[in-house]
């Protein structure tokens, strides 16, 4: 580099502004015909100038510092020309600018964890990172739900608790059966009750705050304040999903654009490999001969994967339909495989529904749904890995496969659970069977039905958080103790623990849509997943650093921070499917909760309408009409063809231009080569 | 707020603020880092603009670097003399351009050079196996070495000279989604 030449120009005392005089100092004296030093043209008007262009066009110069400054003082001695008006806005921009920066900086201070985040950035790259920064996005969305339905639902519960509100009642004699309804225990209990009813969320836990079936219709209308306690429940958990929906969206649109930028799936494997692998935060010996192999293995793993593709191209007809074939009967296992899965969530959940809490041993058929999902949920996927090993995909597709299985085994094992829920509450959808014909639900199994849903979410999550625990007491550390201790074959050959991203985040995944779903019946749910996902940050955070290793395999940050967004996306709208048909399908309770005597939970939103203006009521009225929504829906429409083309426009700008500069470059050489020939046809000439 | 600080004129500070990424209080933090690398040669007093240049072993040793196979090739490009001994301008470009607020085409741009080994403005086969060499420490076999070679060219050499010129690496940049989060040292 010769800016020692440089130096010396600048060192005269002067800068010289002559064009490119500076500059052709940089170019080096060689042959080769295609030089491009970065050019700053010292004389350009700069139609950008103004605050906003002038230092950040400064900072993205690749020029050394020196060259920098000295364009610095080039621009601010060209600008004196100009009017008050015009310099009073460029300083108050460059403060605001500053402003901006020093806020950012203090935001990014408090946002917690963030040494903790760039330690794990350090040592363990940016894969493992980015489950820890999607487990603190989940963190900060469930504690400012948890304010949301505290400040709408439960303060005002607790307040009106003490005052009279005006409770209806309703006086019809032949549903009386349907309003029994007491959840109170027994005086005398055994003392290990409180701990089995804490873990089952029944006895002293299922009437309190915990469970929707506590909560009054209370509506006070008093002179000053009217406040209607059931609607607010509904629309509070309403504006919750709504709310997580903006976040995940928000948070998506970030990384999608990196996505559509770079034209989806990265073409040029090895290239982009061999630049852009190499993390250049990892510090400590251990990481990077660790981040050196897995880039070796990836390298080997591509040119194999290479061999393999050229080995299926040049497979002939009768082998290609055995493969296939194969494939086609593996695939039926696999299915076979999850279907058995929710046939036994189905069973176990029925099973699990006709009995009460009672001792010990009621307590293993309580869980019974939870700890059939969370076995399923381990065995199913690990059978899929050896089955994969028959199919003889290649190692990127076996990969992509296995997290597709893996995430629709989780999501509809969920929503088995729910739909065996719903059948057993509402007898199948039939109500005019012997057990529903009364109160249009199962009164006799269920007096208080939502309450019982929101118990089983409460046990899903309890038991989510108490595997988590367990496998990382018993099984992680004395992973790493055998193999740190033991000197046996059979340790070395296990290993230490590796940090499987994939699978933890679809285990958060799992967690939050169990949250989601039990919004509605439990609403301090959010509250204690906060403390989960808190408390499972730091115990990852401690196996992480104890246990393991860095993963082999290397795990693309970026594109796969979309899949997961994408896979909670799903989840939410499981949820989101549960919520609605909860809310207009099923009867609620008689015996308890807000909603105790409304055919629907949903009809208490109409009939808070009536209670407003005419005025208001009818603009209402308008909007839900077929005269405003029919055009709304038209004129969407009209919006989303427009931006579909404008983004198919795009893609084809881009592969054009991409077509264009490989021209350019051949152009390019060819006029170098034909300037050769007639040079040295010339120079024959004269000779 | 922390106006007191008497290791740099405004004006320099001003001047550092409008040519690097950071801000105020992260240029005094680099300032700090910088000079406890050697706290006997670098003064405590900017003010003068003091011509002191630290040698390249002291920078080499800095933990963010210190097991960087390319630690030695980032030291040469962002240093004046190009032998890696580098003032403090030199120390505080190298950081901004590996900030994470770097755009993409400046930070394309200083890995292009980090990877011409040889410094005439291409990467060639011979870098290419240089650069190979360090990311897996000499471990993969001669032929490997020379078949990812020869595809890393295949695939992002536009103009067909057998050599990566700036813009078939910024093209290959461009399609590689993961090079701002690699590219990056958090100091």
């Amino acid at each position: 580099m010769s800016w020692a030449r440089e130096r010396q120009t600048l060192d005269a005392g002067q800068i010289h502004y002559g064009p490119h005089q500076s500059l052709r100092l940089r170019e080096r004296p060689s042959n080769s015909a295609v030089q491009r030093p970065p050019q700053f043209n010292w004389n350009a008007d700069q139609p950008e100038e103004g605050a906003k262009g002038r230092p950040r066009n400064l900072k993205e110069l690749p020029l050394p510092m020196e060259l920098k400054k000295a364009i610095r003082q080039v621009q601010q001695m060209k600008v004196p020309v100009m009017s008050n008006w015009q310099s009073w806005k460029i300083s108050k921009s460059k403060t605001m600018k500053r402003f901006l920066e020093e806020s950012r900086e203090v935001l990014a201070y408090v946002a917690p964890w963030r040494r903790t985040l760039h330690k794990i950035g350090g040592h363990f790259g940016g894969g493992v990172q980015s489950y820890f920064l999607f487990l603190r996005f989940l963190v900060v969305l469930n504690f400012l739900s948890f304010l949301l339905i505290a400040g709408f639902v439960l303060a005002p519960s607790i307040v009106f608790q003490s005052s009279p509100g005006n409770s209806e009642t309703q006086n019809s004699i032949d549903q009386i059966e349907c309003m029994i309804y007491s959840p109170e225990p027994q005086s005398l209990s055994v003392f290990y009750q409180y701990f089995l009813d804490l873990l089952t969320g029944m006895g002293f836990m299922e009437y309190s705050y915990l469970f929707y079936g506590f909560y009054n219709n209370t509506e006070m209308m008093n002179l000053q304040l009217s406040y209607n306690i059931p609607m607010a429940y509904l629309l509070t958990t309403a504006f919750y999903f709504i709310f997580c929906l903006i976040c995940i969206v928000l948070r998506m649109g970030a990384v999608i654009r990196d996505v559509v930028k770079t034209g989806g799936r990265a073409v040029g494997g090895y290239s982009t490999l061999v630049f852009t692998a190499w993390d250049y935060g990892l510090q400590g010996n251990r990481a990077t001969n660790l981040k050196q192999n897995n880039i070796r293995y990836q390298l080997q793993m591509d040119l194999e994967e290479e061999r393999i593709r050229k080995v299926a191209a040049s497979l002939t007809m009768a082998q290609t339909v055995r493969l296939y074939s194969l494939r086609a009967f593996l695939n039926l296992v696999v299915f076979g495989l999850i279907g058995a899965a929710f046939y036994a969530i189905f069973k176990a959940t029925q099973f699990s529904q006709s009995q009460t809490g009672g001792d010990f041993l009621d307590l293993i058929v309580q869980y019974l749904p939870s700890i059939v999902i969370t076995a399923a949920n381990f065995l199913v996927p690990f059978l899929c890995d050896k089955i994969a090993l028959l199919e003889r995909h290649s190692p990127s597709t076996t990969v992509i496969l296995a997290l597709l299985r893996a995430v629709f085994l989780r999501l509809v094992s969920l929503g088995v659970l729910l739909f065996t829920l719903w059948n057993g509450i509402t007898c199948n959808g039939v109500t005019e069977s012997a057990a529903c014909s009364v109160c249009q639900y199962n009164h006799k199994q269920y007096p208080c039905w939502e309450t019982r849903v929101g118990q089983e979410m409460y046990k899903l999550t309890v038991f989510d958080f108490i595997t988590v625990i367990a496998v990382m007491i018993l099984v992680e550390f004395p992973r790493r103790m055998l193999v740190d201790h033991c000197p046996c074959k059979l340790a070395q050959f296990v290993g230490r623990q590796e940090f499987v991203v994939p699978q933890n985040v679809l285990g958060l995944v799992y967690g939050q849509t169990v949250v989601w779903t039990g919004a509605l019946f439990c609403p301090l749910l959010p509250a204690i997943n906060t403390i989960k996902f808190i408390i499972i940050f730091y115990c990852r955070k401690i196996t992480l650093f104890q246990n393991c290793r860095p993963a082999d395999r290397t795990f693309r940050s970026n594109s796969s921070n979309f899949f997961f967004l994408l896979v909670l996306l799903l989840g939410w709208s499981l949820a989101t499917v549960a919520l609605i048909y909860a809310a207009v399908m099923i009867h609620p309770s008689m015996g308890c909760g807000p909603f105790r005597f409304l055919s629907m939970m949903w009809s208490v939103v109409p009939d808070s309408l009536q209670l407003l203006s005419n005025s208001s009521r009818d603009f209402l009225y308008f909007m839900g009409s077929q005269a405003f929504c029919i055009p709304l829906f038209v004129l969407l429409c009209v919006v989303l063809c427009y931006i579909a083309a404008l983004a198919s426009i795009y893609g084809k700008t881009v592969s054009l231009l991409q077509s264009q500069l490989k021209m350019e470059g051949r152009d390019k050489q060819f006029l170098v080569k034909r300037i050769k020939e007639l040079n040295s046809a010339s120079r024959g000439k004269k000779r | 707020m922390g106006n007191k600080q008497t290791i740099f004129t405004p004006q320099q500070l001003d001047a550092y603020q409008d040519c690097t990424f950071f801000t105020r209080k992260e240029i005094l933090r680099l300032f700090y880092r910088y000079h406890n690398l050697a706290p006997q040669l670098v003064p405590l007093d900017y003010t003068s603009k003091p011509d002191v240049k630290l040698p390249y072993e002291l920078i080499g040793s800095m933990p963010e670097l210190k097991d960087n196979p390319f630690r030695q090739r980032i030291a040469q490009v962002f240093s004046e003399d190009g032998e890696g001994n580098m003032t403090l301008d030199d120390f505080l470009d190298m950081f901004s351009a590996l900030s994470e607020m770097a755009p993409r085409d400046l930070k394309a741009y200083y890995a292009f050079k980090i990877y011409d080994f040889n410094d005439d403005d291409y990467i060639c086969k011979s870098d290419l196996e240089k650069t190979l060499n360090k990311l897996t420490r000499n471990e993969l076999t001669e032929d490997e070495v020379r078949m990812v070679c020869e595809k890393v060219i295949d695939e992002s050499d536009l103009d067909n000279d057998g050599r990566l010129s700036l813009e078939d690496f910024q093209h290959m940049i461009v399609r590689a989604p993961d090079f701002l989060s690699t590219f990056h040292i958090r100091i």
